[in-house]
């Protein structure tokens, strides 16, 4: 536990003090300013409840935010060959990913925070129709399934940020990873096969923030993403062994 | 203490350290010197558990990387040809992370951090972030590094490289302490900086041991003439091949 505190405050300190994070949580928080306040304008007087508004426009965003924020966490390394000092250390390969996925992990929860502030703090001090509507517990629940669903995506971020050593390409790749290749493979289905349109409407991950936001729980959904994240860090953290001996 | 056997390691089809064994003893100051491509980054590579041998044995008191490899990365202590650091951090902060993922407990974290930075002169720069560090500085910073745990074995490849005159001498002194604690494993082309402070010469060309010297048997300058005529002899030899 000492080297994994060791790795994430380290990476943390960089975070904090690298100019592409600051650029990236301001891009992250702005866009989904501008996300929520369409939502919010389109939704007047409809049913949907302010923490389904708030779940929907972060959930949109959150995997841009995880895959810019990760992909520099080992490909960084490997551009400037402090991975071989890592490696040299006698630390496992667990005990790295572990470190450095958290320390992305604590950004994206950070920003998670940042934005809570619109509907928790600001709204209902703007607007007194809105001051009756806040459920801390709401939000809870819709900041539970965001949570799951940003490790999902900081794990991703991290198994492709350690094949790369040039960043861009990194961020190119997991992008692809988190943003498109969900969208496209669940397009595709709805497109060739109308048949399983009724049982793929689960598919889109928005809709498990929905469904979390209004007190839908599912264990088995919290189980998926926490088992898809637990897969990919295995997948990083033995690819990193992999990697050392094939050096 | 160090004990090589038979060594194999290629890159692809290219084989690039061919049968090497040797062992260091406790205290010994050994320089691994060759021409350029000889194997010698490679070799403290795979002794630095970087890389995996193809075939052969490393052990370090009884301790084989391949079994036990936290315990032997404990044991080592390792300086990169590049000298990569952590340019945002100050040197006092990187070594005293640097102690931490080694380890080293939370109340000794401080005095051994002290202790690297006061042998290897770096005191004064402490607070200093490591972008602005010269070369030879940050050389140090690295030797610091190495040498903060007392380690076994130090594995310092290409170390005088871009120290100056001066700053090998403080270099030497420093290694010469540090060899009562650990066996020592430097690699470089300076042979005339190398020769005063180092008990014994492993010659490696394409990647195969071709000599080795102990300077106790010798006399400098015989010393000297021996060892750049192996080297000579073996960059003929390849550049026949």
């Amino acid at each position: 536990m000492r080297t994994v505190y060791a790795i994430w405050k380290r990476e943390t300190r960089a975070f904090f003090s690298a100019f592409s994070c600051g650029v990236a949580l301001a891009a992250f928080i702005a866009a989904y300013g501008c996300t929520f306040g369409v939502l919010l304008r389109g939704n007047e007087g409809s049913v949907l409840q302010i923490q389904s508004l708030w779940g929907v426009s972060v959930a949109l965003w959150l995997p841009v935010l995880s895959s810019i924020l990760t992909t520099r966490l080992f490909s960084e390394e490997r551009a400037s060959g402090m991975i071989e000092m890592l490696m040299s250390s006698p630390v496992r390969e667990r005990e790295v990913v572990a470190g450095k996925f958290l320390s992305a992990f604590t950004m994206v929860v950070l920003a998670l925070l940042v934005t809570l502030t619109v509907p928790l703090w600001i709204l209902p001090r703007m607007s007194l129709h809105v001051q009756g509507g806040v459920s801390v517990l709401a939000f809870a629940a819709a900041l539970l399934i965001l949570l799951l669903q940003a490790a999902v995506w900081c794990a991703a971020g991290t198994l492709i940020s350690l094949f790369f050593s040039n960043q861009a390409a990194a961020a190119a790749c997991s992008l692809l990873l988190c943003c498109g290749l969900p969208a496209a493979v669940y397009f595709a289905v709805m497109a060739w096969v109308p048949a399983l349109r009724a049982e793929m409407a689960w598919m889109p991950l928005l809709v498990h923030v929905y469904d979390f936001s209004t007190g839908l729980f599912s264990a088995g959904f919290m189980m998926l993403y926490l088992a898809s994240a637990v897969f990919f860090l295995f997948v990083c953290s033995k690819s990193l062994a992999c990697l050392r001996l094939r050096g | 203490m160090l004990e090589v056997e038979r060594i194999t390691f290629s890159y692809g089809r290219r084989r690039v350290v061919d049968d090497v064994s040797f062992d260091i003893a406790p205290g010994e100051i050994v320089a691994l010197t060759g021409p350029n491509g000889a194997g010698k980054t490679t070799l403290v590579k795979v002794l630095a558990c970087l890389l995996m041998q193809e075939a052969g044995l490393v052990r370090l008191d009884e301790v084989d990387p391949l079994m036990r490899p936290v315990k032997y990365r404990r044991l080592i202590g390792y300086l990169s040809e590049r000298c990569p650091l952590y340019d945002e951090m100050t040197v006092d902060e990187y070594i005293t992370y640097r102690v931490r993922l080694k380890g080293e407990r939370n109340l000794r974290v401080r005095r051994r951090v002290s202790e690297s930075l006061e042998m290897c002169g770096l005191g004064d720069v402490a607070a200093m972030r490591i972008r602005l560090l010269s070369q030879g500085y940050r050389k140090r910073v690295g030797l610091a590094e190495a040498v903060a745990l007392h380690p076994r074995l130090l594995l310092l490849d290409d170390l005088l490289a871009g120290i100056d005159a001066g700053q090998r001498k403080k270099t030497a002194a420093l290694l010469s302490a540090a060899s009562s604690r650990s066996a020592i494993l430097v690699t470089g082309h300076e042979l005339h900086e190398l020769l005063p402070w180092c008990t014994r010469f492993l010659v490696m060309s394409q990647g195969r041991l071709v000599a080795s010297l102990r300077s106790g048997e010798h006399d400098r300058a015989e010393l000297l003439r021996l060892l750049e005529t192996h080297m000579a002899g073996n960059i003929a030899e390849g550049a026949e091949v």
